[in-house]
């Protein structure tokens, strides 16, 4: 049955002859060699903390990405997942006596089945109702788990949290001698592991949204009722997209945990969490999945750096109003946030694609 | 038949603890879960307006609910200190103060409520993902205005003397902000009846929610209208605020946070654009709130999650939502 290709066939046959030859992959590249460099190069803690919570955060967003931008579904319950793997990883380790390699392993697998779990159980009840109200739902749910882990406190040492110690070479006492001069130490160790598991997953997420699977999603975000008169089973695939979706997170939550060594519902399970999640989506644009990884370098750097403003009101020598206004950085993050929503409502590498592409095609640009 | 069902559920439920307690225990936890129920009507009555009649995702609103508390807090603190309303014995005074504070929570709001509709909303009319970030990034910088204007801390509300305390009516523990509340919020909900269902302006707005571009061939320029309607359900954010700051008798920046949440599930548990809906819909999840907190302390904070999941998988457009 060799006759002339299908057009589908011929477009992927020309994708696959340019693969090596797009510029973006080379980026995506670099991108990660600059991750791998960082404790290298700058030896700061607060480089490679800064660093490895980018590509955590990055893949987390990315994994939400799949679920707003590639599925259509808006969900409030997404950083719940995280916080599974993150709870999970740390029972497995903290509570079976002295950690292993084993416990690590089985901490992820079960934190990446109750996420399976609870996903697909939460999708088939209340994935029918009106999209808004299935994001109250995933909300409340959220809420609820974050209830539980504070109530719970038996197993999960309720709001003071869990501090586990990590098996081997992750061990906060593992020393490795010193390898072409660099000290390698057990925070070392870990940082490329973790390093190593987002670049993983956002291969996998990547691969995801081009399969034939990602595609069909698109066209349910795109137009539900189509789809399902094409005969696409849309509810059952937007079950598998928000299982697969919180199946990342739950992994990423587990090397969040390894990364930290401390989990407590505040910093994995709140609403909090969710709302930097949806923040970083936003600015990096949806959809984009790569953006994800610009959106939590944005947020997270301003982080970091806006608080600093204090030390320009002291050189100001301002008034105590002046003080007041630069030591609330919230308030400044939060008028450019507005600012980006509105001029920039596809997010960087939403608005920086459609650029490109507009000059491309020798449209002038939308001003 | 079909539109008793709801109200014949919810006073099934509101009697169904009975037979778990006393008697004496049962009517104070009800008249406590009735009080609560109207607090988180006044926030959640607003909320119907712009989140349920006009479609708008509104999570400034809990920002507006703190800058409602904060204004009436300013107000009352201002009397107090200058002629002591609050703290004299007079009845007429304290009454008065309460009425300045009420005042100024709703002119503050209104003020903010069109600023809000004017800049932020109105570009962002049937989009609700944008409604979402948009309303958050409002959020925070309101937050932190309040923090800059009055600080980051907890303050104490200076509630007038004559609302402090409790009646003791036949052994039944009576507080006397929560009556104030249920008198309250049930004079904003006649009052809303009536706006919407009386009024020419209710026909408008609901006719204007139905098909914008005919109520605006008719010649009716619906987003003064709409401006309007965001600017009054932002008012009662707002009295919904001061009531619940002189209840706990303290104001903090970030009360509202809750109290968004509250009132969401309160308007989706009631149904959309329901003002009857989300009136039941508060009065549920007070009482059960107060019931569950005395049978099961620990899973109070659930309860109110749980009911909305169960009231959306029963029926999806709520109590008293209309099945489109």
């Amino acid at each position: 049955m060799s006759g002339a290709p299908t057009p589908v066939e011929a477009a992927r046959r020309a994708d696959r002859a340019r693969r090596w030859r797009e510029p973006t992959v080379w980026l995506r590249l670099a991108a990660l060699g600059l991750f791998a460099l960082v404790p290298l190069v700058i030896p700061s803690f607060q480089a490679t903390d800064l660093a490895i919570k980018i590509a955590i955060f990055g893949a987390l967003v990315a994994s939400y990405d799949v679920v707003i931008g590639y599925t259509g579904i808006v969900s409030f319950g997404h950083a719940m997942y995280f916080g599974f793997g993150a709870y999970a990883v740390a029972l497995a380790v903290g509570r079976f006596g002295a950690p292993t390699y084993g416990h690590l392993l089985v901490g992820f697998l079960a934190g990446i089945v109750v996420s399976a779990l609870v996903a697909g159980l939460i999708g088939a009840f209340s994935l029918r109702v009106k999209a808004i109200f299935f994001a109250m739902i995933t909300l409340a749910f959220a809420e609820f788990a974050g209830i539980l882990a504070v109530q719970w406190s038996a197993l999960t040492g309720g709001e003071d949290g869990l501090s586990p110690k990590l098996p081997g070479v992750f061990g906060i006492a593992y020393d490795g001698g010193r390898l072409l001069g660099i000290p390698v130490t057990g925070k070392l160790a870990t940082y490329y592991a973790v390093l190593a598991v987002c670049a993983i997953v956002f291969l996998v997420m990547a691969r995801f949204v081009a399969s034939p699977l990602g595609r069909t999603l698109q066209a349910i975000r795109d137009n539900e009722l189509r789809a399902e008169a094409l005969g696409v089973p849309t509810f059952a695939l937007q079950i598998v997209s928000s299982s697969f979706a919180s199946v990342v997170a739950a992994i990423v939550g587990g090397c969040y945990l390894m990364w930290v060594r401390y989990v407590n519902p505040e910093s994995v399970l709140g609403v909090p969490v969710m709302l930097d999640v949806l923040l970083m989506v936003i600015i990096g644009g949806i959809g984009t999945l790569w953006g994800s990884l610009i959106g939590a370098a944005v947020l997270l750097t301003a982080r970091l750096l806006l608080p600093d403003l204090r030390g320009l009101a002291v050189l100001l020598g301002g008034s105590e109003l002046v003080q007041r206004l630069t030591a609330r950085w919230l308030l400044v993050f939060g008028v450019l946030f507005i600012l980006v929503v509105f001029f920039f409502p596809k997010g960087v590498l939403g608005t920086a694609r459609e650029t490109l592409r507009r000059r491309r095609m020798g449209v002038a640009p939308e001003v | 038949m079909k539109r008793a069902a709801p109200t014949l559920a919810v006073l099934v439920l509101a009697l169904l603890p009975l037979l778990g307690m006393e008697p004496r225990v049962y009517l104070t936890l009800t008249v406590a879960g009735l009080a609560m129920g109207m607090l988180i009507f006044l926030v959640a009555s607003g909320l119907t307006l712009i989140f349920g009649l006009m479609d708008v995702l509104n999570f400034a609103h809990g920002a507006l609910f703190s800058w409602g508390a904060y204004a009436g807090f300013s107000a009352v603190l201002l009397l107090n200190r200058g002629a002591g309303w609050a703290e004299s014995p007079s009845v007429l005074l304290n009454a008065l103060a309460l009425l300045a504070a009420v005042a100024a929570a709703v002119l503050v709001a209104l003020v903010l409520g069109v600023i809000l509709e004017r800049v932020i909303v109105r570009p962002v009319y049937g989009q609700h993902m944008f409604q979402i970030l948009i309303t958050l990034g409002a959020t925070i910088v309101l937050e932190e205005l309040i923090r800059i204007v009055w600080g980051p801390n907890d303050q104490v509300m200076p509630v007038p003397v004559s609302f402090q305390g409790s009646w003791d009516v036949a052994d039944v523990i009576v507080l006397r902000v929560p009556v104030i509340a249920i008198g309250l919020g049930l004079a904003v909900y006649a009052g809303m009846l009536l706006l919407l269902h009386r009024t020419r302006v209710g026909l408008i707005v609901r006719a204007g929610v139905e098909s914008g571009e005919m109520v605006q061939v008719m010649g009716h320029n619906i987003h003064r209208y709409f401006t309007g309607i965001f600017a009054l359900g932002s008012a009662l954010a707002a009295v919904g605020g001061l009531m619940w700051a002189v209840f706990r008798q303290s104001v903090s920046p970030a009360m509202g946070g809750e109290q968004l949440i509250f009132a969401f599930i309160v308007v989706i548990i009631g149904g959309l654009g329901s003002v009857t809906g989300s009136l039941v819909g508060a009065l549920m999840v007070g009482l059960s709130y107060n019931y569950v907190a005395f049978l099961l302390p620990k899973a109070a904070l659930g309860v109110n999650m749980a009911l909305m999941v169960l009231v959306l998988l029963i029926r999806p457009t709520g109590l008293f939502g209309a099945s489109r």
